[in-house]
């Protein structure tokens, strides 16, 4: 049991001196990389443990099985069946989570610091004895099928979908991580069997714990739970396919709404990209800062069009998606339009204020204490850490590299990344006589 | 169970670990901090005893309106400015409106709380108001409206099924106001509720996290404890008459699949009054639509397959009364009448079988332990104690409910279900889904 404590470390967030709490550092006999914040203020515990299993790794056409393996592990166990597991779990006021993302699944645990034990006995339950009851397969799919039909009435949802499809085709992020009815249908037993085996092992798995618990605490309690998981992933956690570019399209979905859904998107940044803070940056300029955003000022501030438009990019892998939203009343759709492809090509040709960059900096920077203000947001800091490799003085890091991104770097950004004709523009909404 | 024995007698210091610290001034100003120097942040929110249910006929959406004209420029500070320098301090900031409450905040480094606390004195004493600022704004909530309303059929029909419920207590109007109203107001009505409305008597200011009491009380009394002193009006609570039989309401709208809800006017918390009443509402609800092994989801999602998602709740901390309510999302219309008889039985059931022993201490646990968990969020801390203040609870009260949770009985559960969750009082609403070609 190799255990490493990094110090205390201090942060500046903005003018202000503060102390940011350490992460502590163990990996278990099994390989499991375990990271840990204490905070003592309120009887609880947060973790979360992360696996490469996300939905990159749903077969072909069978989209939304990583999903469905995450609700499978949640839902019972090989000595509970799912009725004596969940009055179990209730009476212990246990919350146990579980999900998948585009690269990762995560089984989360949140408890009173009295009942700790008793839901780690939960959550290496679920996840070393998984019950694999074909009955409850057949009414969690039949319940997510219904969902995902449910999730059609959204423009939002649909959105989604055509962006994925967009930007990735058959590149493994290509479609939705919850999956459609369709692919959703096609799943079986085997496709969980399969992925389980392959992808849910200790070596390459983070778990991000922050509470009421110290390290000392904490290790023996793992290592007796989890003495028996063993083995390392088929493939690394770290592996990844590059996502390369795709032909730029243009599209209307129509639906029966009064508000047209515009959606941008474009390929954006992978964790290793040497641009990431760059772009980082010029996000939250443009869209991904809220009311201090250019878009937000200009399609809402300036002629009240949206409620929210907003941008963001989500570093993965390989590089992830970069997207911009709005909703306005479908006969205004186009003036929208227009109005996002001025700011991008403005910005593309280096008009960005200095003065602006520099308050965009100040909110990036500023912001990361509230980022560490609860539990359950510092574990899924602490487990991106981990499972990106990050260091882990990756924050203090993180805001000193953003006080260094200067002009010049978010208008080079700005010239690669925002030139209109680059981005796919999908548009839901009604047509003819009804916009 | 000795450790839940464990739990319940420490109880009240788990959920209320930090105590209160109070001020109030001349002016009626109220001022409430919770000192947590954990993180060297602070929650700043300033609670105004004004929502959807002070605006007059034809008006509805006012209060809401309000809330985003306070982003609009004061005298010292221009239309954006406020949330541009909330944003350069590295904080955010945003509002909300409900029918008993509007709440501006803001998350902010602690070392700001000073300036923040400043800045909102000054734009709720000196707010501009002007007419092209506003004829944008009404665009933005009408977008909004549209956003979370129009374009979405499962609230569009929550939204008719309150109107349908209720005849007279304002529950019935929907907080971001009927579209019709939200195209006849003026920067006039927007004044008018200004003058009524914005006054230092309606104002609660709460603080949480990594500051000094001494210092805060300083700054709120050079500041909202400055302005001067008006009359605060009564606010508007009328009484519901109760329901006279089942009511019925049929939407259809461009959907995927139905939805039925039915909703039933409940009593609320009044702390010394109906403790107990609401208490066993409140594990009633749990013991049905709270956890894992809830009622609902074991018996209509699980078992009989007649919904695959399904939800109750009862928000004990209104004012006058709440809609209790229960939804099931459905595979096909033809589920509709199997799951609606199938949702009274299991009512009735709950009415004229006990609870089981574990069963009551499960809900009892788990309402103790989400209060624990949500002290671990300063934003829903001081969202807690502001709620509490301004419905005319009372922060210092919410052990009192603890207490009164821990003390329900089987026998309480029953005696409320068979009171208030009865066919006769509720009024239901299905979503038939059009097509959405």
């Amino acid at each position: 049991m190799k255990h490493i404590i990094t110090g205390l470390w201090l942060c500046l967030l903005t003018s202000t001196a503060v102390a940011s709490p350490a992460i502590e550092e163990a990996k278990l006999d099994n390989g499991l990389r375990v990271l840990l914040t204490e905070a003592h203020h309120v009887p609880m515990v947060a973790m979360q443990l992360v696996l490469p299993a996300g939905s990159r790794f749903d077969p072909e056409e069978k989209g939304g099985t990583a999903s469905l393996l995450a609700a499978m592990l949640g839902d019972h166990s090989a000595k509970h069946d799912h009725a004596t597991w969940s009055a179990w779990l209730d009476s212990e006021a246990v919350k146990l989570g579980s999900g998948a993302s585009k690269d990762t699944m995560a089984l989360s645990l949140t408890v009173l610091r009295e009942a700790l034990p008793q839901g780690l006995n939960m959550l290496s339950e679920a996840l070393l004895q998984p019950g694999w009851r074909t009955k409850r397969l057949t009414i969690l799919q039949q319940d997510a099928i219904a969902a995902a039909t449910k999730a059609q009435e959204s423009a939002g949802t649909r959105a989604a979908e055509y962006t994925a499809h967009a930007l990735y085709g058959s590149h493994p992020y290509g479609h939705r991580t919850g999956g459609s009815m369709a692919s959703l249908h096609a799943i079986n037993m085997t496709d969980l069997h399969q992925l389980y085996d392959a992808q849910c092992k200790p070596q390459g798995a983070v778990l991000a714990v922050s509470g009421d618990i110290t390290m000392k605490e904490l290790l023996p309690l793992l290592e007796t739970k989890l003495h028996d998981w063993q083995g390392a992933p088929t493939t690394a956690a770290g592996t990844m396919i590059k996502a390369t570019k795709r032909p730029v399209h243009t599209q209307h979905i129509v639906m029966p709404t009064t508000q047209m859904l515009v959606q941008f998107s474009r390929l954006g940044i992978a964790r290793s990209d040497a641009d990431f803070f760059p772009v980082l940056v010029l996000n939250h300029l443009l869209g991904g800062s809220g009311f201090g955003s250019i878009l937000m000022e200009e399609v809402r501030e300036k002629r009240g069009l949206v409620y929210g438009v907003y941008s963001y990019v989500m570093p993965l892998l390989a590089r992830g998606p970069f997207v911009i939203t709005l909703q306005t009343r479908a006969d205004q759709a186009d003036k929208a339009v227009q109005v996002v492809k001025e700011q991008l090509q403005n910005m593309a040709e280096g008009h960005i204020d200095a003065n602006r960059l520099d308050k965009t900096k100040g909110n990036l920077t500023g912001g990361f204490a509230q980022r560490m203000d609860s539990n359950r947001e510092r574990v899924g800091l602490i487990a991106m850490i981990g499972f990106y490799h990050l260091p882990l003085n990756y924050l203090q890091q993180w805001t000193k590299r953003i006080e260094s991104v200067n002009l010049a770097d978010v208008k080079r950004a700005a010239k690669h990344y925002l030139p209109p004709k680059q981005w796919n523009i999908v548009q839901l909404g009604p047509v003819g006589e009804n916009k | 169970m000795r450790l839940f024995l464990c739990l319940l007698c420490c109880l009240p210091s788990i959920a209320q670990a930090a105590s209160l610290q109070r001020a109030s001034f001349d002016n009626g100003v109220q001022l409430v901090v919770e000192e947590d120097h954990a993180s060297p942040v602070a929650m700043v929110q300033i609670w105004l005893k004004v929502g959807g249910r002070d605006e007059v006929p034809g008006k509805t959406g006012l209060a809401h309106v309000f809330e985003h004209m306070m982003f609009k420029g004061s005298k010292a500070l221009k239309a954006g400015e406020h949330s541009k320098t909330i944003s350069a301090m590295g904080g955010n900031d945003n509002a909300f409106t409900s029918t008993d409450f509007t709440a501006y905040f803001e998350t902010v480094p602690a070392a700001k709380v000073k300036q923040v606390i400043g800045m909102e004195a000054e734009r709720f004493a000196h707010l501009r108001l002007a007419d092209e600022e506003f004829q944008k704004e009404i665009k933005v909530i009408m977008e909004e409206r549209r956003m979370r309303t129009e374009d979405d059929p499962n609230s569009h029909m929550f939204e008719e099924l309150s109107a349908a419920a209720l005849r007279l207590h304002p529950y019935r109007n929907p907080v971001i106001g009927w579209m019709q109203d939200l195209q006849r107001l003026t920067i006039e009505d927007v004044r008018a509720f200004y003058q009524l409305h914005y006054i230092p008597g309606n104002v609660t200011v709460v603080v949480v996290g990594d500051v000094d009491f001494a210092a805060v009380k300083k700054q709120v009394a050079r500041t909202f404890g400055s302005i001067k002193a008006r009359p605060t009006p009564a606010r508007f609570n009328p009484q519901e008459p109760a329901p006279l039989g089942a009511k019925r309401m049929d939407v259809h709208l461009p959907a995927k699949l139905p939805i039925m809800a039915m909703v039933i006017p409940v009593p609320v918390w009044q702390a010394g009054v109906n403790d107990k009443e609401t208490a066993a509402l409140s594990v009633a609800t749990y013991a049905l639509a709270g956890g894992r092994s809830a009622l609902m989801q074991q018996q209509l999602v699980d078992q009989s397959r007649l919904a695959f998602s399904v939800d109750a709740g009862y928000d004990p901390f209104g004012m006058g009364l709440d809609l209790w309510y229960a939804y099931g999302a459905l595979r096909d219309v033809k589920d509709v009448d199997a799951f609606q008889t199938a949702m009274w039985k299991l009512m009735t059931q709950l009415a004229q079988q006990p609870l089981t022993t574990e069963q009551l201490h499960t809900a009892q646990r788990n309402i103790v332990a989400s209060e624990v968990f949500a002290r671990d969020s300063l934003y829903l801390r001081a969202k807690r104690i502001g709620r509490m203040e301004t419905v005319g609870i009372g922060a210092d009260h919410f052990d009192d409910w603890l207490n009164a949770v821990r003390q329900v009985t089987a026998e309480d559960v029953q005696k409320v279900v068979k009171q208030y969750l009865q066919p006769r009082r509720a009024t239901t609403g299905i979503l038939y889904p059009e097509s959405m070609q």
